[in-house]
């Protein structure tokens, strides 16, 4: 049907009906049920309704490769193929619904817990469980069309179309952040906003037509506007100074606009950033997977801590550490960084024979023990073991706190961010960055041209720890008191998602893989209890669809377009497919598969 | 002419310094501070005061608990030492799939439990649950294969690590959103309450139980892995799949093949870890997961029967280690730092002998 063979069809109706259940069983569609995005009508968990079909026909109606040639697929087979993806994927998540029905929700609720009498009403629009199916697949139908018109569509249309709506889910998931910087610049935000909800429809549909029209203005004469100046920001030093002043334009108002309560969740996307620049030396640039990352956080922290005067919980009050001192925070930060450094070199010296896949086991063995023994009654006298220490210095300058008022922590955790981001990228267009990048493309042949790999693993680490033993200071700077529950391996994995869906070796693409993942849940209090799912589907994604990140290192986008090198060769190909067929969602889509018509 | 001696003899003192074999003399150095380590602390233990000194017995049941625990860290070893074997990649999600099994038998056994059929039946459903578990876990290793490192077959070797770890971070999180977050308590038969005796020696059942059933699940492993066709070509693609696949090898078969085996594996390890701790949670996985790789790294990664010795050698460390070596430094609850054991054992072994105890070092392997 409309060049695409049935059976391809069914399939992945199937797999998206599927993942609906998927979604169901996992509890996204209860927790989201009452997310308002547009009106009351839009709410996150119809949008999640609908995902599951759009997902499976914008994959269906791929191009497909046939005898040697590329196949796009019509417009009009693109929407029948897409209905009809749609209705078989309805099909199978009715048909689950019905059974769950059938058979008694509150004893499948014995074993999943999310299946519950208002989740079925949810996905029934409150008509209990046959009348209210018609609506539910209708509904999947719609986002199958809209899955194949989002894919078929003439480009002048469907870029702009895309561009609007993923700018109104974007806003409706911005709540709480767009309409205080509304207020705080003085206009009205009634009309764009309801009062405590999602947008407006009257708001959603100015959002809409504004992205829209946007969108069509950037690529408008065949996307040559837009080659144009990507050109001109590419290469004119004069443009990129320009981009960078005002992105630390943005990052210096940002909490001016936003007030305390967002300020504290960019305090903690700063505290990430911090971490990932860091781990962005020692994984990016050097290519030295490090999953042990907590260490360098946890020593930090700890460091700081013992160096300004904290003191240990302990059950009658409080004692004072075993080792202590009461420094100036700003005399023994540097003290901090400089024995992480020493650490880093300390964790890197017995390692450095290790390549690849052993390396990140051993480093993760490492950040085990430290987390192990931070929670161990063994680190009492020192550390406070299980009790945690508290009293961490407020680190006070010139009347600012950087404790109690999560504004004024932004601040110095931007001065530290910016000092990383220099230190980082000076070090990547050096000689020394070269020697970095060298090393971890063929350790080798590196060596072989009088690289010291010994040499510069060991500087790699050194820096990685001291920037994140930076991330650990600031952090213990910013909430006061420490336990060992803030330094398990979960840090250490969500610094690397951050690094890795920014794009490895790229310093913007840290920020904006800190916006995401630590941001975005951050703003939506919903999201919490499904921040690690969606860190792993992440990672799995973005390795499967698009290893090279985000916003891809420059240097490495280049190797990536020379195909000289064997690793690169593959995440070209990868690449190169991801982006030919799904240029319209940002984030790559659905690569295509070979697959010759039956 | 005095600076120049001078300048000659820092030079030769400088030659001196670089030739000397610093990474030797420093991994030398190494074990043998952490060899007095462990020696002063075990006499210190032994010969700590009467009353303070661990009986006998406790001793005999620190070395009981170390072989049960370390068959079962054997089962889940296996999984990753067939999957390295063949992919050269670390399944990191493997305790995953283990987690996935536990919580497949729980539902059965709490049903049973309450039904009285557990019970009544013990050797039936102990059975029925191994067999449920296996089939779980077998069914989630072989659609993470699937789904997540398929598509991955010849990336470079960091990227379907990074996937593992992602894969390994969602299923954790999706039982948790399946089953919830609290973790649940395992019915095991009142059968396997209390203790046979054997040889002499007092034994937990539910030990005897768990050491049977290991000792049984890798002889046919192995059987099946020597004397089978499908064995055969595992061990063909393990050695070379280009080859293998030339010689009319199904190499993706035989791959899923693999992981649905370390699945089936990691399924009855799963029901014996959860009646020997009486309870699942979706957390159950990661410790026992990386106890479990370490394992398999301790006996020579690629090899089966380095898997099985490695978990009883880590089983036993992990039990004996802490009290042996820590309380004679008066170290508190050192069974706390069980964990930290385990890692330092992995740190350590990659660092002296990659190869691990049973295979060859390889300096290519790592």
């Amino acid at each position: 049907m409309g060049g695409v063979p049935t059976r391809s069809i069914v399939r992945t109706g199937l797999l998206g009906g599927v993942g609906a259940i998927y979604v169901a069983l996992v509890g996204l569609y209860t927790k989201f049920a009452d997310l308002e995005l547009v009106g009351q009508q839009i709410t996150l968990g119809r949008v999640l309704i609908v995902a599951p079909a759009f997902v499976a026909a914008f994959a269906v109606t791929r191009p497909r490769v046939v005898a040697g040639e590329r196949q796009t697929v019509e417009l009009r087979g693109g929407l029948g193929v897409g209905a009809l993806s749609g209705l078989v994927g309805a099909g199978v998540f009715a048909a689950a619904l019905w059974f769950a029905d059938w058979f008694g929700v509150d004893r499948i609720r014995e074993v999943f817990v999310a299946i519950t009498e208002p989740l079925v009403d949810f996905l029934t629009f409150d008509k209990g469980v046959p009348a209210g199916l018609p609506i539910l697949i209708a509904l999947c139908v719609v986002g199958g069309v809209v899955g194949g018109f989002v894919r078929t569509a003439p480009v002048e249309i469907r870029r702009p179309a895309s561009a609007g709506v993923l700018a109104v889910i974007l806003f409706g998931l911005l709540q709480r952040i767009i309409p205080i910087v509304f207020v705080q610049l003085g206009f009205e935000a009634d009309w764009l906003y309801d009062r405590g909800a999602g947008l407006t429809w009257f708001g959603a549909l100015i959002v809409f037509a504004v992205a829209a029209a946007a969108n069509s203005l950037w690529n408008r004469d065949g996307g040559r506007t837009r080659e144009r100046v990507r050109r001109n920001v590419g290469q004119a030093p004069a443009a990129k100074v320009g981009l960078f002043v005002a992105i630390l334009a943005i990052m210096t108002i940002l909490p001016l606009l936003l007030g305390t309560a967002i300020s504290e969740v960019l305090g903690s996307v700063m505290i990430y950033v911090l971490l990932g620049l860091g781990l962005n030396i020692v994984v990016g640039y050097a290519g030295l997977l490090d999953l042990g990352y907590v260490a360098f956080f946890a020593f930090g922290a700890y460091t700081t801590g013992l160096l300004t005067g904290a003191f240990l919980n302990t059950t009658t009050g409080a004692a004072t550490p075993a080792l202590s001192a009461d420094l100036n925070f700003y005399v023994a930060v540097w003290i901090v960084a400089l024995l992480a450094a020493g650490v880093g070199l300390l964790i890197g010296a017995p390692v450095l024979r290790l390549r690849g896949d052993y390396l990140a086991i051993v480093t993760l063995g490492l950040g085990e023990i430290v987390s192990v023994i931070t929670a161990s009654k063994w680190a009492q006298p020192l550390i406070g073991g299980p009790q945690g220490m508290r009293g961490v210095t407020k680190a006070e300058v010139f009347g600012l706190n950087f404790q109690d008022n999560p504004q004024h922590f932004y601040y110095l955790a931007l001065a530290f961010v910016l000092l990383a981001a220099f230190v980082s990228w000076r070090l990547s267009t050096s000689r020394i960055g070269r020697a970095w990048n060298a090393m971890r493309e063929d350790e080798q042949v590196a060596d072989a041209m009088g690289i010291s790999t010994t040499k510069f693993k060991l500087l790699a680490f050194a820096l990685g720890g001291a920037i994140g033993s930076l991330g650990g200071a600031l952090f213990a700077v910013s909430i006061g008191s420490l336990t060992p529950a803030s330094f398990e391996i979960t840090v250490s994995i969500t610094a690397l998602a951050v690094v890795i869906l920014g794009g490895l070796g790229s310093i913007p693409g840290v920020l904006v893989g800190a916006l995401v993942l630590i941001g975005l849940p951050g703003l939506l209090r919903e999201f919490e209890e499904y921040r690690a799912l969606i860190y792993g589907g992440a990672l799995v994604a973005i390795m499967i669809l698009r290893p090279q990140g985000l916003i891809p290192n420059v240097r490495r986008s280049r190797e990536l377009e020379d195909e000289e090198v064997s690793q690169d060769a593959w995440a070209a190909k990868a690449a190169a497919e991801s982006e030919a067929v799904a240029a319209v969602l940002p984030g790559g889509g659905l690569g295509v598969e070979r697959e010759d018509l039956e | 002419m005095a600076t120049a001696t001078d300048e000659q003899v820092r030079g030769a003192e400088l030659g001196l310094l670089e030739r000397l074999p610093w990474r030797r003399i420093i991994l030398v150095v190494l074990s043998i501070a952490i060899l007095s380590v462990v020696a002063i602390g075990a006499f210190k233990t032994l010969t700590l005061p009467a009353d303070e000194r661990y009986s006998t017995t406790t001793w005999k049941d620190f070395i009981v608990l170390g072989l049960a625990q370390g068959a079962i860290i054997a089962l889940i070893a296996l999984g990753y030492t067939l999957v390295y074997g063949i992919l050269r990649m670390i399944n990191f999600a493997h305790g995953e799939v283990f987690m996935f099994g536990a919580f497949g038998a729980f539902f059965f056994s709490d049903a049973w439990e309450q039904s009285g059929f557990l019970n009544s039946n013990p050797i039936l459903s102990m059975a029925l649950l191994l067999v449920i578990a296996m089939l779980v876990s077998m069914g989630v290793a072989i659609l993470l294969e699937r789904i997540a490192y398929r598509p991955l077959r010849n990336a470079p070797r960091l990227v379907p690590l990074i996937t593992a770890i992602g894969a390994s971070l969602f299923l954790q999180n999706t039982a948790r959103g399946f089953f919830g977050a609290q973790s649940r308590g395992f019915g095991v038969p009142e059968v396997l309450d209390g203790t046979w005796t054997i040889l002499g020696v007092e034994v937990d059942r539910i030990q005897v139980v768990v050491l049977v059933t290991v000792i049984v699940a890798v002889t046919a492993l192995s059987l099946f892995v020597s004397k089978t066709t499908t064995g055969k070509s595992m061990r063909a693609v393990a050695a070379d799949s280009e080859i293998a696949s030339l010689m009319g090898i199904r190499v993706d078969r035989v791959i899923v093949t693999t992981f649905a085996i370390g699945g089936l594996l990691a399924g009855i390890a799963a029901v014996l870890f959860s009646i020997t701790f009486e309870s699942v949670s979706f957390t159950m996985g990661f410790r026992p997961g990386i106890a479990a790789f370490t394992a398999a790294v301790l006996g020579g990664i690629g090899s089966i029967s380095g898997a099985a010795l490695g978990g009883v050698l880590l089983g036993l460390l992990q039990s004996v280690g802490p009290a042996l070596i820590l309380t004679g430094y008066g170290i508190p609850s050192s069974f706390q730092l069980k964990d930290a054991f385990t890692f330092l054992v992995l740190v350590l072994v990659l660092i002296f002998r990659p190869g691990g105890l049973l295979g060859s070092s390889e300096a290519e392997k790592v």
